[in-house]
C-alpha cells in the first residue's frame, strides 16, 4: 500500500476532506503530519529565505517531519480555481519550492490545478495523478467523483451548521468532538473573525484565537459559514471581480458580515508579509469605517505570543461592548 | 484635461513625446518631479502598511502630480498573480478620498497590451484619426529605444573610465537632449552623436572590470530612485553592469515580436525548467532562469533586487539558493527603511569577494 503524506498546512485546511476520499478510494494510505509545534516551525525556519511568510514556513516544517514516514508527499500546484483569478506566487511555487529547500524529501507529487487552461487540461493532470496508483482509469473516475462529493458536503457542512473547518474534519473522522459551547450559551457580541484558514484554525499560529474570542463569550463567525455564492456577490461588491482566488473568500466574508450579517466587530488575521492580504484588507478596513463597525487587523508572525494577543482581543471586546451600551 | 503619470525609470520622455505628437499642450501634460525622500514620505504615508515599495512610490508619484493639477492619471493594471493588480484600485481610492478629483485611465500590462495602449490614446485624444496614434505611438518607441541603446554604453564605459563621473555626466545630458528632439531622425542623430561622446571618454586601458548581472523585479530594477542607484554606484567601484531589464526590450516583445510567436524569455525559461517550471507571477520566474544563464555565460556575480515582501521573488530567492550553478548572488530587498551607506558596504564587500574569486581563479570552483 502507498503510502501518501499530507502536510498538516496552507491548502490541507481546506481540501483534506476531498484529498483523503481521493487517496483512499484508490487504495492508498494518508499519512497525516501532526499538529504544528515548535519543532516543526524551527526546521521550517531554518530551510526559508528569511522573507518568506509564516505559512510557508511551516509547511516546509511538516514536509520535514514527514520525510521517512511516507513514500510520496501531496503537495499540489493550485494555480488558478476560476476565470482570470489566480494564487498567491507561494502557493503556486510550492512544489518547486520544497523540492529545492528540502533535497531529502520523496516524491513530490504535484498535479497542477489551473482552470484558465481548461476543463481538458485540468482531468489530464487529475488522471496523471491517478495513473500513479492504478492504471484502471474507471477506478479513477469514480474516486474523483467521491472526492468532489465528499469535498462538497464538507462545505456545504461548514456553511450550513455554522461549524469551523477543525470540528467538521473532526466529524468526517469520526472523533467523538464535543458540542459547542458557544451555542447553548447565549453570547452578547457577534465577532466575525477573517483571515487565510491556514491561519486561522493553526492553533500554534493562532494562538487559540477563536477558542479565546469564545470564552470571551462571544460568537464567532469566520468565512467558511458563509456559502460560496454569497462570498462571490460580496467580493464583487466590495472590488469588482477579485484576482486573488483565496482572498476572495476572505474580503468576501468581511463584506457579508459588514453588510448584511451586521456582526458587532470585526477582526482580521493575517501574517506578517502577506502579499494578497496586505492589498485587500485594506478594502475592508475602508468600508468598516464607512459603515462605523469597529475593526481590528492582527497581524501574526513566529515571534507573536499568545498574552499580547489575549490583551488585544480583551480590549477590543470591551470597546465593542462599550459602543454598544452607549448605542443602545 | 491635464494628464499626469507615476515616474518609473524614464518612461516619461516616450509618454511625454507621444502626447506632444498628438497635440497635447505643454501645461496638458505633467511630468512628475523627480522622487525624493517626500514622494516616499506621501507613499508610505497613505499606502497600506504591508504593501511593496513599488505600489508607495507610484503613489507618492501620482500625488505629487496631483498637486500640480493633474487630472487624469495613466497607471498600468493587470490580471496577474503579484500586487499589482490591485495598483490602481487601491490608489484611486487613496487619491480619492484625499480629495482630489482625479480619473483613473489604466493600461492592461499583462494581456492585451497593445490594443490596450492604443485604446487608452484613443480615448485620450477623443478618437484622432488611426495613423495619427500609431505613428505617435511609434515616435515615443524610438525615443525608448535611444535611450536604452545609450544606457547600454553608459554602462559599459562606467566602468573602465579614466576620471569618475564622466560617462554619468554625458547621460544626463543625452536624457535632455533626446527629451527635447521634435523628430524621430533627430532622436537618432543625438543618440549617435552622444554614443560617438561616449565611445571617445578616455578609459583605462589596464582595466579589466568585474561583469555582474542586475536581475530581479521590474520596477525597481528600473527605477535608480528605488535602487539609490546602485548601477552608478557599482560603476564607482569599477563593475560593468549588465541589465537585460529594459523598458525598450518589454516594448520590442510584449507589443509586437511575442504576437509574432517570437517569445521574450523562452531562452530563460528553457535554462530555469529544472527548478520551476511554470510562472509563479512577477518577474520569479525569470530571475530563477537569469541565474542559471548568468552563470553559464561567465559573469562574476549576480545583483538580485525585490521590494520587501515581493512575493513571486521570494519564491525566486528560495529557489535560487540552492540550484547547482554556482555563482555569488547578493540578494537586496529595497524598502522605505533601506539606508544608502549600509546598501554601499553592502556592494563593496559583495565587489571585493568578487575580485577575491576572480583573482584565484574559481570562477567554477566550489561554493563560497
Amino acid at each position: 500500500m502507498i503510502k501518501v503524506g499530507i502536510p498538516r498546512a496552507l491548502l490541507y485546511y481546506q481540501y483534506y476532506p476531498m484529498w483523503k476520499t481521493f487517496f483512499e478510494r484508490l487504495g492508498a494510505e494518508v499519512v497525516v503530519s501532526p499538529l504544528t509545534n515548535k519543532t516543526i516551525l524551527n526546521l521550517g525556519v531554518s530551510r526559508a529565505v528569511a522573507d518568506t511568510c509564516l505559512p510557508v514556513k511551516i509547511l516546509l516544517g511538516h514536509v520535514i517531519s514527514l520525510v521517512g514516514k511516507c513514500d510520496c508527499m501531496f503537495i499540489p500546484t493550485v494555480t488558478s480555481l476560476g476565470r482570470k483569478t489566480y494564487n498567491c506566487s507561494k502557493i503556486i511555487g510550492l512544489p518547486n519550492m520544497t523540492r529545492a529547500l528540502i533535497p531529502e524529501c520523496p516524491l513530490i507529487l504535484d498535479p497542477e490545478i489551473d482552470i484558465e487552461k481548461g476543463r481538458y487540461n485540468l482531468y489530464q493532470n487529475i488522471y496523471k495523478l491517478g495513473r500513479y496508483f492504478t492504471s484502471n482509469p474507471f477506478k479513477i473516475k469514480k474516486a474523483v467523483e467521491e472526492a468532489w462529493e465528499s469535498n462538497l458536503a464538507y462545505r456545504s457542512e461548514m456553511s450550513g451548521e455554522e461549524i469551523t473547518p477543525i470540528q467538521a474534519i473532526d466529524r468526517i473522522c469520526q472523533k467523538n468532538c464535543d458540542p459547542d459551547p458557544s451555542l447553548n450559551s447565549s453570547p452578547l457580541l457577534r465577532i466575525a473573525v477573517i483571515g487565510h484558514p491556514y491561519v486561522l484554525y493553526d492553533e500554534y499560529v493562532s494562538h487559540r484565537l477563536i477558542s479565546w474570542l469564545q470564552r470571551m463569550e462571544a460568537r464567532v463567525f469566520t468565512p467558511e459559514m458563509v456559502s460560496q455564492g454569497a462570498l462571490y456577490a460580496a467580493a464583487k461588491r466590495l472590488v469588482g471581480v477579485p484576482h486573488w482566488a483565496f482572498e476572495a473568500d476572505i474580503i468576501g466574508a468581511g463584506g457579508y458580515y459588514l453588510e448584511e450579517a451586521k456582526v458587532d466587530g470585526v477582526i482580521n488575521v493575517s501574517v506578517f508579509g502577506c502579499g494578497p492580504d496586505s492589498m485587500m484588507v485594506g478594502f475592508v478596513q475602508h468600508r468598516a469605517r464607512e459603515l462605523e463597525i469597529p475593526f481590528l487587523p492582527l497581524s501574526l508572525d513566529e515571534h507573536s505570543t499568545e498574552g499580547g494577543l489575549v490583551t488585544r482581543l480583551e480590549a477590543f471586546l470591551d470597546m465593542v461592548k462599550r459602543r454598544e451600551r452607549i448605542c443602545v | 484635461m491635464r494628464i499626469g503619470i507615476p515616474h518609473f525609470g524614464n518612461v516619461y520622455i516616450p509618454v511625454k513625446a507621444v502626447a506632444c505628437r498628438l497635440g497635447a499642450g505643454a501645461n496638458e501634460m505633467i511630468i512628475p518631479p523627480p522622487m525624493t525622500e517626500r514622494t516616499l514620505d506621501f507613499g508610505v504615508k497613505y499606502s497600506p502598511q504591508e504593501a511593496c515599495l513599488p505600489y508607495k512610490l507610484t503613489l507618492g508619484s501620482l500625488i505629487e502630480t496631483c498637486e500640480l493639477g493633474a487630472d487624469t492619471l495613466i497607471h498600468g493594471r493587470g490580471t496577474g498573480i503579484c500586487r499589482l493588480g490591485y495598483y490602481a484600485r487601491g490608489q484611486e481610492q487613496m487619491i480619492r478620498d484625499l480629495g482630489y478629483d482625479a480619473h483613473f485611465f489604466t493600461v492592461d500590462v499583462s494581456h492585451h497590451k497593445f490594443r490596450s495602449i492604443v485604446r487608452l490614446l484613443k480615448d485620450l485624444t477623443n478618437g484622432a484619426p488611426w495613423h495619427e496614434v500609431i505613428s505617435a505611438l511609434f515616435f515615443g518607441i524610438s525615443k525608448s529605444f535611444a535611450l536604452d541603446k545609450i544606457e547600454k554604453v553608459v554602462q559599459k564605459t562606467r566602468a573602465v573610465e579614466m576620471e569618475k563621473g564622466m560617462a554619468n555626466l554625458l547621460y544626463r545630458e543625452a536624457i535632455g537632449a533626446i527629451d527635447e528632439a521634435m523628430v524621430r531622425k533627430e532622436v537618432k542623430k543625438v543618440s549617435k552623436e552622444y554614443i560617438d561622446r561616449l565611445n571617445q571618454v578616455p578609459r583605462d586601458p589596464k582595466a579589466d572590470p568585474l561583469k555582474v548581472a542586475i536581475i530581479g523585479e521590474i520596477y525597481v530594477v528600473i527605477e535608480p530612485f528605488a535602487n539609490m542607484d546602485i548601477e552608478v554606484e557599482l560603476g564607482k567601484l569599477g563593475v560593468e553592469v549588465e541589465r537585460t531589464m529594459t523598458l525598450s526590450r518589454w516594448i520590442k516583445y510584449n507589443l509586437f515580436l511575442n504576437h509574432l510567436g517570437i517569445r521574450e524569455w523562452r531562452k530563460v525559461h528553457k535554462a530555469a525548467k529544472p527548478y520551476l517550471d511554470h510562472s509563479v507571477g512577477g518577474d520569479g520566474w525569470e530571475s530563477v532562469g537569469e541565474k542559471v544563464l548568468c552563470a553559464r555565460d561567465g559573469y562574476d556575480g549576480i545583483i538580485h533586487l525585490a521590494p520587501f515582501t515581493c512575493m513571486p521573488e521570494i519564491v525566486a530567492q528560495n529557489i535560487m539558493q540552492s540550484t547547482k550553478e554556482d555563482i555569488p548572488v547578493l540578494a537586496v530587498m529595497c524598502d522605505e527603511q533601506q539606508g544608502k551607506q549600509g546598501m554601499l558596504t553592502r556592494l563593496e564587500a559583495f565587489v571585493d569577494l568578487l575580485s577575491f574569486r576572480r583573482k584565484k581563479g574559481m570562477k567554477y570552483g566550489r561554493r563560497i
